[in-house]
């Protein structure tokens, strides 16, 4: 055999199988291959720009001596836009009013989410497909446009409720004003967000088998009993999924408070974290400031869900036991 | 609030842009093709205009945006190479995109339209003998008001701000669900324009020094005498033209709207039932003061950086803004011209339609115009001082913490980002 004889040579020749190398190289080739578009995709639309957000937020805009009054350019500042925004109190006050907001918005969805799906996946329930559709219909809505029609309903002079309220004599309502403003918000989110909601723990309940529930229903359990004994631990993971997304889309709540803006002296640019950044990146043209403010909050997004996954992991399980 | 959806859309609009960019330049015909950004509701005919008198030079424009998206824009197209030849901007955002290196030097080209414009207007884009655009509108401050309502009520047209205070004070007692003015706490521009009126100058630059005077003591004063106003109830503290402040303008509950000369227009947009009701007198001056308003607002046709023909964008500006044609469209349009010649022959023409029965509308607009403040500066960073104007402004009136605090607090934010940035920044 020389040197030079190649595989197919050997293998016609009869000789024993090739050396193990041609074969661990087929191996390890095959799955790049197929990973290959995801893993492009994946660099071109995630790890670049995150690289470039992580590299940007430590960049600064910084004045050099040129022209009449000074010409800005990027040069490398470290960690000083983070400084700079870790110190900032406004962005903090952000989390909290996201937090105020939060508390409302996330049990309230969730809590009606999961007693419409328990209504209408009972065995009596009628209407089930308009109901289903009636109550998922908001969420077809875009949050500008929702945010704009709820605008208009909680502005005292377009406000049907005032209007009604006024009639009565007793004064219109202050949906915008002072700590109004976060149940009103929260309304917002949870009209537009409860359909989606229910629909996930709707199709989580259809796939709890039938015989579950005949079961204790000989042994006597009352409906009530079941949905909340059975139907409920059994849905756990889909709550779980629910609060999740329920929770990051608090932590990115950016729409709703933008576009009531305008109609109410409460909010302010910088109400929420994700309108400081937006502010920061278009507003004062300030983009490694932006970044370094969405490193923070992505990282926060982060931490978050992984401590909820960590809590709910234990109790979603055992319930499953 | 457009602005806000708008903003949602800027990453397509740059993507947009980018397409744009990559198709521009000179053809083999000679012909050269400039691509310009700009809002007004006349530029695609004057656009057209210009188009068929100059075969030469072809220009595609495009809607970016109002003053503040289309600044955003530019700012972004430019760092990425691509800004349209010529954009406009308003001039209070001017010195940031000097600072921003968006915009060119055209003083080598505007020698022709000198005399187009009166020294006053050139100070908005003119600074140390560098022109960085041509201007295209002005806004001399005037005061807006129902007039029927003020004949209703039997009320005079104040003449001071003392007098408005007296007024306001009418208003409150006669109808109590009317106010004489709203105080709109984000209004900048506005506040800016009644500073600068009673002597304020809240930036000065020399020698790449620069004093800032947000809280300099005409501005504090004039954040006292609103104060006063809405501690007393007398004016309404509430952002302007929302739907709740349109409706309050519809049923006749705000008797002013102390703006600027195109305020006719925006109004007329909000109010179409009400032509014919308003009426414009000269802004309220303080007792013993000068009469002289300042502008509030007004765009500039500037020539960037990116351009690869300045001399042909820069003959493109200059005529959108001197030529009879231009500005003849642009008076049709509602805009009051910035040059000379275009707001002569504004005065020859009838009122805006919401001052319909006003028979000395051009008389009071005119001597506005002639009488404005002159050496205005405005900073490298205004976007961070109006946003941070507004946020304070409106806890302000919110929390009853009063406006002159607002105002320090103001020029501590804009003070404080100048010299992060690496102004320098003078007491």
């Amino acid at each position: 055999m020389t040197p030079a004889a190649t595989v197919e040579e050997r293998a016609t020749r009869g000789e024993p199988a090739a050396p193990p190398s041609p074969v661990r190289h087929r191996k390890t080739f095959a799955p790049l291959v197929l990973l290959a578009p995801a893993l492009a995709l994946f660099i071109a639309f995630m790890a670049i720009p995150i690289g470039y957000a992580l590299w940007l937020s430590a960049q600064g805009l910084r004045i050099k001596d040129e022209g009449i009054f000074g010409i800005r350019g990027e040069v490398f500042v470290g960690f000083a836009n983070y400084r700079q925004i870790l110190s900032d109190g406004e962005f903090w006050a952000g989390f909290l009013r996201l937090a105020a907001y939060g508390l409302i918005a996330v049990p309230l969805t969730l809590g009606l989410a999961l007693l419409f799906a328990l209504l209408i996946d009972h065995g009596s329930a009628r209407f089930k497909r308009f109901s289903r559709t009636a109550i998922f219909l908001p969420y077809a809505i875009p949050a500008v446009v929702a945010s704009l029609m709820w605008g208009f309903m909680y502005l005292p002079s377009t406000s049907p409720f005032s209007h009604l309220t006024e009639a009565w004599g007793l004064g219109t309502i202050p949906f915008l004003d002072g700590n109004a403003i976060y149940p009103s918000m929260a309304n917002i989110a949870i009209w537009g967000g409860v359909g989606f909601n229910m629909i996930i723990i709707y199709t989580s309940l259809r796939g709890i088998p039938a015989e579950l529930c005949d079961a204790a229903r000989i042994d006597g359990c009352t409906e009530w009993q079941i949905a909340w004994r059975i139907k409920v631990p059994l849905v756990a993971p889909a709550l779980v999924l629910t609060g999740l997304f329920a929770l990051i889309g608090t932590l990115q709540v950016y729409g709703e408070p933008t576009m009531l803006a305008p109609m109410t002296t409460e909010i302010s640019q910088t109400w929420v974290p994700l309108m400081q950044i937006y502010r920061d990146g278009f507003i004062r043209d300030d983009l490694p400031m932006a970044a370094a403010g969405s490193v923070i909050l992505a990282v926060g997004t982060l931490v978050v869900s992984l401590i909820l996954l960590k809590a709910t992991q234990r109790r979603t399980s055992g319930g499953m036991r | 609030m457009y602005r806000r959806i708008r903003a949602r859309a800027v990453a397509l609009m740059g993507a947009a842009a980018f397409l744009a960019g990559c198709s521009g330049g000179q053809a083999e015909d000679g012909v050269v093709t400039l691509d310009y950004w700009c809002w007004s509701q006349s530029m695609s005919e004057k656009v057209e205009a210009f188009n068929e008198a100059h075969p030469d030079i072809q220009v595609r424009h495009t809607d970016a945006g109002g003053g503040g998206d289309s600044s955003t824009k530019l700012l972004t197209a430019s760092r990425a190479g691509n800004a349209p030849d010529v954009s406009c901007v308003e001039y209070q955002t001017i010195p940031a995109m000097v600072v921003s290196d968006v915009l060119a030097d055209i003083s080598e080209y505007t020698g022709p339209v000198e005399d187009a414009f009166s020294p006053e207007t050139w100070q908005t884009t003119r600074f140390d003998g560098q022109v960085y655009g041509i201007p295209q509108d002005v806004g001399p401050m005037v005061m807006l008001y129902n007039q029927r309502r003020f004949d209703e009520l039997g009320l005079e047209v104040p003449r001071t701000w003392e007098e408005f205070a007296e007024v306001a004070a009418d208003v409150r007692e006669r109808d109590p669900s009317s106010y004489l003015a709203t105080f709109g706490p984000t209004e900048f521009g506005n506040f800016a324009g009644l500073a600068q009126q009673a002597g304020a100058s809240w930036w000065s630059v020399e020698d790449r020094q620069w004093t800032v005077g947000i809280d300099d003591e005409p501005t504090l004063r004039v954040a006292e005498y609103w104060q006063g106003l809405i501690d007393q109830d007398l004016i309404m503290p509430e952002p302007l033209l929302t739907p709740e402040w349109n409706n309050r303008v519809n049923q006749g509950e705000i008797l002013t709207w102390p703006s600027a000369l195109w305020a006719p227009g925006v109004l007329f947009g909000v109010a179409e039932r009400q032509a014919g009701d308003w009426a414009i007198a000269p802004l309220p001056h303080w007792e013993g003061g000068s009469q002289d308003v300042a502008l509030q607002g007004g765009t500039a046709l500037t020539v960037t950086k990116n351009s690869e023909h300045p001399r042909e964008a820069a003959e493109f500006a200059m005529w959108m803004n001197t030529d009879e044609t231009a500005y003849t469209m642009q008076i049709a349009a509602g805009q009051y011209p910035a040059a000379i010649a275009g707001q002569q022959a504004a005065a020859q023409g009838p009122p805006p339609e919401l001052m319909a029965n006003q028979e000395d509308y051009w008389q009071v607009a005119t001597e506005a115009a002639a009488n404005t403040v002159s050496g205005i500066t405005w900073g490298p960073n205004v976007n961070t001082a109006s946003d941070a104007f507004g946020d304070a402004m409106t806890a302000a009136v919110r929390d009853g913490t009063g406006l002159p605090r607002a105002i320090r607090g103001t020029q501590d934010t804009v003070v404080g980002e100048m010299e992060r940035v690496g102004f320098d920044v003078v007491e």
